[in-house]
């Protein structure tokens, strides 16, 4: 299979003969318990409710109404922790697969050429979103609907920020995206990529211009590294290493792993997206190395037991300190110090404790370090009050920050969190926005 | 102590037959290749394709059929428009000459339909010269629209009977003369039949019903080229209403025949539910559009094992046995009255019980939405019992019955205050009892 076949497009979903024998499993709860399960309420509960009545289109109605990304949020949400986790069907057999079928109506939708939004009442009003992942989106979607005039500021060449540049294509592909992206363009949303809006100095101009409201989800693309000194040629971040895939430069990326031995540093869902892709670029071995243990894990479940069953090597209890290179100042290998598990931590995780004397090398042509991402730009400081990681402060049901018209949600103000909980602070800012506009 | 194998085999007007179990004369029983197959799976015997004398010539429309089906279970009912066979006469007699060469155990029914009086009597003596064990004469074929044919001749009764006659005159095996269920009174043209000389009714023939209607075209299906029909409707959907009918026709003093059951036969269950209302034998067409001829199998597995667990040793004796119980609604004890009673331990929490009860119901639920579960205010239960139709915990909702002098709580007006508005005469003297 080419690079293209491997990377370039997801698996297919439901046909309409599944989903609607998969809605007919649901029990059509009295209370909807997977609604109160969905972070950016979405509402399965009625949308299936919908598909199993053939009030199809109002089925996509729902879920567009409620989430402008119900498409991608049904690719990627961890639905098994969230609303097939309340499904009652649990109590006498499997949940219901509720991301699957939420995929299915959006894809549907699109084939029936189906438009759930209204032409929107223009209004006079403008607001600028700063970066277009998820929560960006979200946003500009709720605001267009009314009416506002909204501009979407992109850094990169084009928009969807994580879900474009974060994820693997055979997670989720760029055909699927620009379908969903669509209906933003067809509600008058504006993007301008290409376009880096400096932290708080860029707000600041934002404001400054013309525009009412500002909402910042520029995301986490800085990535956190292992300390060492000066650059390693073969060490990649996870942020770099994924983004590489998303624009295609398969060759360039698989000359340096076919073959070879790849070590991908981290526990979380990143960690084994780049696993995953590393050995499919054609690697000898991926060691994906963690210093605590398999349940300590902050990937998902599937997702762990995805990577292990692809042939993933879980190298765990085991703390990278830094690496060997040859002569050209590539690296020839990762040092590691094993560990055993101690007591638990502040958010009750059991913490690693370093073996003494148990050093060794591990020997790696590639590494991948996918321990954590924080703020680019960083400077958001002196714009609105930020926590001690730099994440930006932003009220939980309105996401307002300390700042005059200045909003912020997704990423930069929770850390790493879902794409659906991206979506809701979308929505709540959008929101709160309309009723500054007032 | 180890069962004997129940005897599965039933007589049918002097005729043999090693299980009820028989292919109608539909498009499952068109040659003798398809015929074979089936004898092979296990069907007793066969009412062949509607044999006509080949004075018209037949011509399929197409397509031919419609599926209906409901949510995402496929083929609940089915539509068709087809019609009696397109083969040869010649063709088919050399076809029952086959089988009575290579299956001599297995009875042939000749499913006929005549345009005359000549048509008829040449088809009857035409099968029964080529190995028919008996005949089906075809009453009633939904979508004829030639007078005198089909239901046509089905709902004219003197000229059903006299059809009949002519058939019984040119021939000496017996001979089932097959009804139409689109007429209010099925044993009316039953009796016609029997007066004519039938041995036996089958019943019954496809229902006139439309199964879907293009959305976008706006035709009926099938659709034949821009043309829809109202046709014969059959499978499980029927079965409820072709069940009443047998139950007509066996419960009919004057008539006395044994009947043939046909109409959304699948399983041994819905089989057996036949023989109970007074089938001796039944015959299946949808079941094996649906699912093939080995549907067979398990029929004949469950409906012995059934037998068994009973210690029912012939399936003559489970013939009518359930007649006894089937009364007009003025013989129930309204004495007695029940309420649902709910198995609580076994609630997943769905609340679809409170839904339709509050909205279809007796308003007599209550719900604990911390716990999420019902909780039945048993005085305001109607016994309707709507909810265990939709709980999804089998067997959790149940029917229990209360003491001797329970009432059920009368439903309350909403504002007895505007009793001075209400404009009701008295009742008239002569209503009064």
């Amino acid at each position: 299979m080419s690079y293209a076949e491997q990377f370039k497009k997801m698996g297919k979903g439901f046909d309409f003969t599944q989903a609607l024998a998969e809605a007919d499993r649901c029990l059509l709860c009295h209370d909807a318990p997977c609604s109160r399960g969905c972070p950016a309420e979405t509402d399965p509960g009625t949308f299936i409710r919908k598909l199993r009545l053939r009030n199809v289109t109002g089925a996509i109605r729902t879920i567009k109404e409620n989430n402008a990304l119900g498409g991608a949020c049904g690719v990627l949400c961890p639905t098994p922790r969230l609303c097939e986790k309340e499904c009652s069907t649990t109590g006498i057999g499997r949940a219901i697969e509720i991301g699957k079928i939420q995929r299915f109506l959006i894809e549907h939708g699109w084939s029936l050429g189906f438009k759930a939004y209204e032409q929107p009442v223009p209004r006079t009003e403008k607001a600028a979103v700063v970066g277009s992942g998820p929560a960006g989106l979200s946003c500009a979607a709720e605001l267009a609907r009314q009416g506002v005039q909204v501009t979407v500021f992109e850094e990169r060449a084009e928009p969807g920020g994580v879900i474009r540049y974060g994820v693997p294509a055979y997670r989720f592909d760029k055909a699927f995206l620009k379908n969903e992206l669509q209906d933003l363009k067809d509600l008058g949303v504006k993007f301008k990529c290409n376009s880096r809006i400096d932290g708080a100095e860029g707000a600041k101009k934002l404001l400054g211009s013309g525009f009412q409201a500002v909402f910042l989800a520029p995301g986490l693309w800085g990535a956190e590294r292992l300390p060492t000194k000066g650059k390693i040629k073969g060490v990649y971040t996870s942020v770099d290493f994924l983004a590489a895939l998303r624009e295609e430069r398969f060759e360039e990326i698989g000359r340096q792993v076919k073959g070879k031995a790849v070590a991908v540093i981290g526990g979380g869902s990143v960690a084994m997206d780049c696993a995953e892709s590393a050995l499919k670029l054609g690697a000898r071995d991926v060691y994906l190395v963690y210093r605590r243990s398999y349940a300590q894990m902050p990937a998902e479940a599937d997702e762990r037991q995805a990577a292990q069953s692809l042939g993933v090597h879980f190298l765990l209890l085991n703390q990278p300190t830094g690496y060997t290179t040859d002569g050209s100042g590539r690296v020839k290998g990762l040092r590691l110090l094993r560990t055993r598990l101690g007591e638990p931590g502040t958010d009750g995780r059991r913490k690693p404790v370093e073996i003494k004397g148990s050093a060794w090398t591990l020997e790696v042509s590639l590494v991948v370090e996918a321990i954590g991402n924080r703020p680019d730009p960083a400077d958001w400081a002196s714009l609105a009050k930020v926590d001690g990681r730099g994440l930006v402060l932003a009220g939980t049901k309105n996401r307002k920050t300390s700042a005059r018209g200045v909003f912020a949600g997704g990423d930069l103000v929770r850390g790493p969190a879902l794409v659906v909980e991206a979506v809701q602070d979308g929505k709540l800012a959008a929101r709160a926005i309309l009723e500054s506009l007032k | 102590m180890l069962s004997k194998k129940p005897d599965l085999s039933i007589d049918f007007c002097g005729v043999r037959f090693k299980n009820p179990f028989l292919l109608s004369s539909s498009p499952v029983s068109n040659s003798a290749e398809m015929v074979a197959k089936s004898f092979e799976a296990g069907w007793s015997g066969v009412v062949y394709k509607t044999l006509a004398s080949g004075r018209w010539p037949i011509v399929h429309p197409s397509p031919r059929m419609n599926a209906y089906h409901y949510g995402s279970k496929q083929l609940m009912g089915l539509q068709n428009v087809e019609q009696i066979s397109d083969r040869p006469l010649k063709d088919n007699l050399l076809d029952f000459l086959y089988l009575k060469k290579h299956y001599p155990d297995h009875p042939i029914v000749a499913s006929l339909m005549g345009f005359s009086n000549d048509d008829w009597e040449y088809l009857a003596k035409a099968a029964e010269d080529n190995g028919a064990d008996m005949l089906e004469l075809n009453f009633s074929c939904p979508h004829m629209t030639i007078e005198g044919s089909g239901h046509k001749v089905g709902q004219a009764f003197h000229l059903l009977e006299s059809f009949t006659e002519v058939v019984k005159k040119a021939v000496k095996i017996p001979v089932m003369a097959k009804m139409t269920p689109n007429i209010t009174d099925i044993t009316e043209p039953a009796v016609f039949a029997k007066k004519g000389g039938a041995d036996a009714i089958a019943a019954i023939n496809t229902i006139r019903g439309i199964s879907e209607i293009g959305l976008q075209d706006l035709v009926p299906r099938p659709n034949v080229f821009g043309v829809g029909a109202m046709s014969g409707y059959s499978g499980p959907a029927v079965k409820p209403i072709a069940l009443h009918f047998i139950a007509d026709l066996a419960k009919c003093q004057d008539l006395g025949l044994p009947i043939s059951g046909i109409g959304g036969i699948e399983t041994w269950v819905d089989a057996l539910e036949y023989l109970l209302v007074g089938a001796a034998t039944v015959q299946v067409t949808t079941g094996i559009i649906h699912f093939g001829y080995r549907i067979v199998e398990d029929m004949i597995e469950g409906l012995s094992d059934y037998m068994s667990s009973r210690g029912i040793g012939r399936v003559a004796d489970l013939v009518g046995q359930a007649l006894p119980h089937l009364q007009e609604t003025d013989h129930f004890d309204l004495a007695r009255q029940g309420v649902a009673s709910y198995d609580l331990d076994r609630c997943i929490g769905c609340g679809q019980c409170l839904i339709v009860c509050n909205d279809a119901g007796g308003q007599a639920l209550e719900w604990n939405a911390r716990k999420r579960r019902p909780r039945l205010v048993e005085d305001k239960c109607l016994s309707c019992m709507i909810c265990s139709f939709v709980c999804p915990v089998h067997g959790l909702i149940s029917f229990k019955e209360m003491p001797k002098g329970w009432k059920r709580r009368e439903t309350a007006v909403m504002d007895p205050g505007l009793e001075a508005g209400l404009k009701l005469a008295p009742l008239p003297v002569d209503l009064k009892r």
